[in-house]
């Protein structure tokens, strides 16, 4: 038996339905973080799937649309995708940031916000950084158990002899931006540890990102266009 | 494309095809870009194109309606949030959301004491065999497929493979129907999905 049949009867008694609870939430949790068992998953899933034609549809009771309707109008938070909120954020924050961008000008804005805490909920946060008013240029993720954050340029184009720059600041420091390293515009993700800010400074701090001579601000603080963000969390 | 209605296939899990999504396809892969577009129209013509066949899913493995009715509001809740996240080069939207809809439903029923075979899939006899002309002339090949596959397994291992998909059956309760300890019917069921994995790549 090979390590690739193995992963497809994991896979296939997963789609087929015969795994017990215990199992079915071990590989549910296992295909988050490993690609070749979701790719197993979603092969069987094709494949089987033709099968859902022979069953014979229902009539579901009316008024069940309304209800969830309701459901999708008002979100809890729960079972909320970190995704949605991100992006039905980005949303607010654009007009925010559509507002605030004729004061922003060449200065890091400072805007620290800190939504209500929710103690059960895993504590990830995120924050858009805008480029101008119709896409988001950077997306930043904060996980403050980790206290490890990661940029994504989603919209940032390389701009040549020129670097863009991270910044934190933090009320509790003084308030002044300290630079946490440059960021690659084309890469898909650049991680930085923040483990010498502790949990409330990170979790109250405003970040920023600006466009810098190449290979990062001469004087240490920022010296080119920035963009600004506050962090918001997600629930997951 | 001739004999639809009735398959060679065992009796109690013989195929039937039903009436399902009137949509075609591409219909549903540009409502689900508007849904993930957050547009509520869509979302509400994509849950009367599929709403249908999505309860008919949930409802055969749940088997019973007060629950099949919580279920698909979570379900459709999940399509609205992941709506995203759908990739149309890996599954047509169909596939997509049945996949949510009985992962929700299985996820339910494994929760709860196994159902014994008195409680088997005919107590609810929802069965309405109508034939009925596929719109997707994709999706019927891709079913004619999988039916000479799963035609090549044994008979009583081709129909725990049924079983299972569509009524949601665990291997207890396959073990008791077929008289077999789970342990064998884990392993029909190794040797079953190898099979038709190996079969439908040919």
């Amino acid at each position: 038996m090979t390590e690739r049949d193995d992963i497809d009867v994991l896979a296939g008694e997963y789609v087929l339905g015969t795994l017990d609870a215990a199992e079915r939430a071990a590989v549910s949790a296992r295909r988050l973080r490993e690609p070749a068992l979701a790719a197993a998953i979603e092969a069987w899933e094709r494949r089987l799937g033709p099968l859902t034609e022979t069953v014979p549809p229902a009539a579901p009771p009316e008024g069940l649309l309304a209800r969830i309707e309701t459901r999708i109008g008002a979100p809890t938070g729960e079972g909320m995708q970190r995704f949605l909120a991100l992006e039905r954020r980005t949303r607010r924050w654009r007009r925010v940031a559509i507002a605030a961008s004729a004061l922003a000008a060449c200065l890091l804005v400072v805007i620290g916000l800190r939504e209500l805490s929710r103690p059960q909920m895993a504590k990830t946060y995120v924050a858009v950084f805008q480029k101008d008013d119709t896409s988001p240029a950077f997306l930043l993720t904060v996980d403050l158990d980790t206290r490890v954050l990661s940029v994504q340029a989603v919209a940032a184009e390389p701009q040549p002899g020129k670097s863009y720059q991270l910044w934190i600041a933090s009320d509790k420091q003084g308030g002044a931006p300290q630079s946490l390293g440059l960021i690659e515009a084309k890469s898909e993700s650049t991680r930085r540890a923040l483990a010498k800010y502790d949990r409330a400074i990170v979790e109250r701090a405003t970040f920023g990102i600006s466009l810098e001579p190449a290979g990062g601000s001469p004087t240490g603080r920022p010296t080119g266009p920035a963009f600004h963000a506050r962090l918001i969390e997600t629930t997951r | 494309m001739g004999e639809r209605g009735e398959v060679p296939l065992a009796g109690t899990t013989g195929f039937a095809l039903s009436k399902s999504v009137n949509a075609t396809a591409g219909t549903l892969v540009a409502l689900m870009h508007r849904v993930a577009a957050r547009d509520r129209q869509a979302f509400a013509a994509l849950y009367t194109a599929t709403s249908a066949k999505l309860y008919g899913i949930v409802l055969r493995i749940l088997q019973r309606r007060d629950i099949a009715d919580e279920v698909l509001q979570e379900v459709y809740v999940q399509i609205w949030e992941r709506a995203g996240l759908y990739d149309v080069t890996k599954a047509a939207p169909i596939t997509w959301m049945a996949a949510i809809a009985r992962n929700r439903a299985l996820d339910e029923v494994r929760r709860k004491k196994p159902l014994s075979i008195e409680d088997a899939p005919e107590a609810l006899n929802l069965a309405s065999d109508e034939a009925h002309p596929l719109d997707r002339m994709e999706q019927s090949e891709q079913l004619q497929r999988l039916r000479q596959c799963l035609e090549r397994l044994e008979s009583d291992r081709r129909e725990v493979v049924l079983l299972a998909y569509r009524e949601g059956m665990s291997r207890e309760a396959l073990g008791q129907r077929f008289a077999r300890p789970p342990a064998t019917i884990k392993s029909w069921l190794r040797r079953s999905l190898l099979q038709l994995r190996d079969c439908l790549s040919q």
